[in-house]
């Protein structure tokens, strides 16, 4: 990594801790609300800059396009989640979000950062990836995942001014439990098995409580009109993040028929992102259809968010590989 | 709860089996258990793609066995996958047809004008109390409505503007594309074949071990294809970075018909078949040993082949063989810690080991190629097309901008009731509001945008942007959701004044 790339890659993931604790203070501090979230959204923006100008810089030393293994997808991964975010508040004006946004693109860059040092190196490509199709298949994916992540932050916060309060907790302890087992399953040698069964069994356990919970209103918290607001938004997400992940499947599909002849081929990686896409076409039927609350449509919105995270970082990281070599390392 | 579908598709009036054939319900139900299926079998490796001894490997002998039995391990072949695709397929075409596709008629139905009592009632609606007697007004929130993108329709001093209202399509064209895709596969599944087979330089790519579908009306091709030349192409440090072939297709008469140089990404057609570079290796060597051939056979180690050599009990000659063709001898005794170096044999230098000189006569390349006819696929690719256009539309928003300009105090608008001292001299009111079902956030924004650019230009600023009022009411038997979303469609609902307008409202 060359002295540029690394300078660029800390300020990124510098500015982005502290725009995520002044967006926290914003929530803290009534009167100082609007400079606060202010210096949050400038913060952010120079995230933004930097983690985009090393991506570039990134992509320039390397020679090629800059997106062929799990680090450099984390690197877009942030940069989607911020960009987007940027985008949202400025059509929606919406700043709960910020410190979401913020917190999610700075736990991307930390697990980027304790990822083994030949991930951060530059290496070649192996055969399979020297197409330019790897250009058009991965980005569309990549901010796929980090608008349905927004999407999911935005259906807590839906349900915290919804009055879910009880739901809400019992969703962000699922969604918890689940990233620990990424994080075991990258970072430790603790069993495989293990860790599947705590992802898939929170992810169960705790999201069916959750629906159930949905019953508990606190009728003292919240504002009906903000929860209208990240209702609206989440879906925004999802409706934007669902046409990208059918882009970057299709394309994908016909990127493996162009190199191996077949455009499906039930690989894993590729199988768990069709379980996402059918999960997101359940969501938007759901929406159609007008039976669903607001509140239940977050909990799958969040249901969606626990999926996406198990296509993107779950599958290898659990140890149920498969051939897609920007989320493999080990 | 459905008003508007009901229009077209009234589940009471209907069969019950067509009725649950067409549901909703069923179809997320549907959709949720197969993306169940589908994460079992991303979960669990499968038969087909890595074999048997995967999921032995895995599990163990006898939780194989189970998940065997159950048709885990090969899931997407099962009954239980394939009858829930074809229930999947026959609630999409229910659907299709009973819901979806009545709705293109629809779009062509225009809508009325509204009066500004109505607009009122409208989700979003406001209004402004010009200065003087301002027809400029209504032109100029035309004209803003146009610039953002609105098809504006005006008849006196009331005005209709829609936006996307193409993306009322999405359904419809996502379907179409849904349905194309199944027609693809099958045509495919029946008629079409693929295959793998390594295939050493100067032998010949065959069809007979094609694999295809029990159901199958295919039939195999009598060319075959020679392998001429192969090599692989490495990065500096040694990593393979490219692998190609030169191949050339012969017919049953031996004529030579077409040679093209394949590599990864980049294969060779002909007569409705691919053939594809899916990998490379070394498969043995010839050496030649004081005048003695031998053929040694290969086994990939990291970057490099190995051949080994027993010499006797103990001692074994390891070749270790690079892709370029460079050898390099090595023997290992159980005494020595790691193989000795002996020699370096390449094409032009034999190596003397003692008394014994080898010499190489070739290396002998194998090329990984995979083939496969795929007839259903330009209607395949046609459906993804479809798939994706679809899912964009999806993400349009349909919307609607009423507009009514009219004489009156305010008092008489169905919102305003805060303006007690303007009771004086009628004045000319410019009532706005419409609805978005999606993206509502947004088009709240754009018609506070327009109220302010409008007051602060023709008209008397006014504050806030008042929702359509007696949703409590309505909404009692929901007191446990507070669904903002469906207040708000029963709102509509209740408003006769937009029973006209309410069967255009689909797009939630
Ligand atoms: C398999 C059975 C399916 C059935 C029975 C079904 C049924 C329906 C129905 C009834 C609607 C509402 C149409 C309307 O109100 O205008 C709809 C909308 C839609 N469906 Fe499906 N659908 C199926 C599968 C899918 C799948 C797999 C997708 C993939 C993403 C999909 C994408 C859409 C889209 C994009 C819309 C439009 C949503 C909108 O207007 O926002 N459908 N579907």
């Amino acid at each position: 990594m060359s002295e540029m790339q690394m300078a660029l890659t800390n300020t990124a993931g510098i500015t982005s801790v502290m725009s995520f604790w002044v967006f926290v203070a914003s929530n803290g501090f009534k009167n100082r609300k609007d400079l606060l979230v202010k210096i949050g959204s400038w913060t952010l923006t120079l995230a933004f800059v930097a983690v985009t100008a090393a991506i570039i810089t990134r992509g320039i030393d390397a020679q090629r396009f800059p997106l062929a293994n799990l680090y450099e997808s984390l690197l877009w991964f942030a940069w989607a989640t911020m960009g987007a975010y940027l985008a949202l508040a400025k059509a929606y004006g919406v700043r709960q979000l910020g410190w979401l946004a913020s917190l999610t693109a700075l736990l991307m860059f930390l697990y980027g950062s304790w990822l083994p040092q030949s991930q951060h190196d530059i290496q070649p490509l192996v055969p399979a990836l020297v197409s330019y199709w790897r250009w058009i298949h991965v980005p569309p994916l990549i901010i796929s995942y980090a608008l349905f992540f927004l999407g999911g932050l935005s259906g807590f916060i839906q349900l915290y001014q919804a009055g879910r309060i009880a739901s809400l907790i019992t969703a962000a302890a699922t969604v918890s439990l689940a990233i620990l087992a990424v994080v075991l399953g990258t970072f430790t040698s603790v069993e495989t098995a293990w860790l599947q069964i705590l992802f898939a069994g929170a992810s169960l356990v705790g999201m069916i409580i959750s629906f159930k919970l949905l019953r508990r209103i606190d009728k003292n918290r919240g504002d009906s009109k903000l929860a209208e607001t990240y209702d609206d938004v989440s879906y925004r997400c999802i409706a934007i993040g669902m046409p990208a992940l059918t882009f970057g499947i299709i394309t994908g599909g016909l990127w493996a028929n162009h190199a191996w002849g077949t455009y499906w081929s039930w690989d894993p990686k590729e199988s768990m992102a069709l379980v996402t896409w059918l999960s997101y076409a359940a969501y938007i039927h759901l929406r159609v259809h007008r039976e669903c609350s607001a509140e239940k449509l977050a909990l799958v919105s969040i249901v969606g968010l626990l999926l996406t995270l198990m296509t993107y970082l779950g599958f290898n990281s659990l140890g149920l590989g498969g051939l897609h070599s920007y989320g493999n390392f080990k | 709860m459905n008003q508007e579908s009901e229009k077209i598709y009234d589940p009471k009036t209907q069969s019950s089996l067509k009725n649950a054939l067409a549901s909703v319900q069923l179809t997320i139900f549907l959709m949720s258990l197969t993306a169940l299926t589908v994460l079992i079998g991303a979960w669990c490796p499968q038969e087909s793609a890595s074999g048997k001894e995967k999921v032995i490997e895995q599990f163990g002998a006898d939780t194989a066995k189970l998940l065997t039995q159950f048709g885990i391990t090969d899931i997407y072949h099962s009954p239980f996958f394939l009858s829930l695709i074809a229930m999947l397929t026959v609630n999409m075409i229910a659907c299709s047809f009973l819901r979806v596709f009545p709705r293109i008629k629809l779009l062509q139905k225009p809508l009325p004008f509204l009066s500004g009592k109505d607009i009122g009632k409208l989700p979003i609606n406001t209004s402004v109390e010009l200065k003087g007697n301002d027809q400029s007004a209504l032109t100029a929130l035309a004209v803003r409505l146009s610039a953002r993108g609105f098809k504006v329709a005006t008849s006196g001093d009331k005005l209709l503007a829609e936006y996307g209202r193409f993306g009322r399509l999405a359904a419809t064209v996502t379907h179409i594309g849904l349905l194309t895709l199944l027609v693809g596969v099958t045509i495919t599944s029946w008629t079409g074949f693929s295959g793998f087979q390594p295939v050493l330089l100067n032998s010949h790519l065959d069809f007979s071990q094609s694999e295809h579908s029990k159901l199958w009306v295919g039939k195999l091709p009598t060319w075959t294809v020679r392998v001429d030349a192969t090599h692989r192409e490495d990065y500096p440090t040694g990593e393979p970075k490219q692998w190609f072939s030169k191949l050339t297709v012969l017919d049953t008469q031996g004529k030579e018909i077409k040679t093209q140089e394949i590599s990864v990404n980049n294969p060779l057609s002909y007569d409705g078949v691919d053939i594809y570079q899916s990998s490379w290796g070394l498969d043995h060597i010839f050496l030649n040993f004081n005048g003695k051939e031998k053929r040694l056979d290969l086994q990939p180690m990291g970057k490099l082949y190995a051949a080994f050599l027993p010499l006797d009990q103990n001692s074994v000659m390891i070749f270790s063989v690079r892709a370029d063709g460079i050898i390099k001898v090595f023997a290992k005794r159980p005494d020595w810690e790691a193989p000795r170096q002996l020699g370096e044999i390449t094409k032009d230098k034999p190596a003397k080991l003692g008394p014994v000189t080898i010499s190489l006569i070739r290396v002998m390349p194998v090329t990984g190629l995979q083939y496969k006819c795929d007839p259903g696929l330009p209607i395949t690719y046609v459906a993804f097309a479809f798939i994706i256009v679809g899912v964009l539309m999806a993400a349009i928003p349909h919307r609607h901008v009423w507009v009514s300009l009219e004489t009156g105090s305010k008092k008489e608008g169905a919102t305003g009731n805060e303006n007690k001292t303007d009771d004086m001299a009628p004045s000319k009111i410019l009532y706005f509001g419409g609805r978005s079902v999606k993206a509502k956030v947004g088009f709240e924004r754009l018609i506070k945008t327009l109220e302010s650019q409008m007051a602060s230009e023709f008209g008397i600023p006014k504050v806030e942007i008042s929702e359509a009022q007696p949703t409590e009411k309505l909404n009692a038997g929901h007191t446990n959701e507070s669904s903002a979303q469906k207040k708000k469609e029963h709102v509509l609902a209740g408003s006769s004044a937009d029973s006209n307008a309410k069967d255009a409202q689909g797009d939630s």
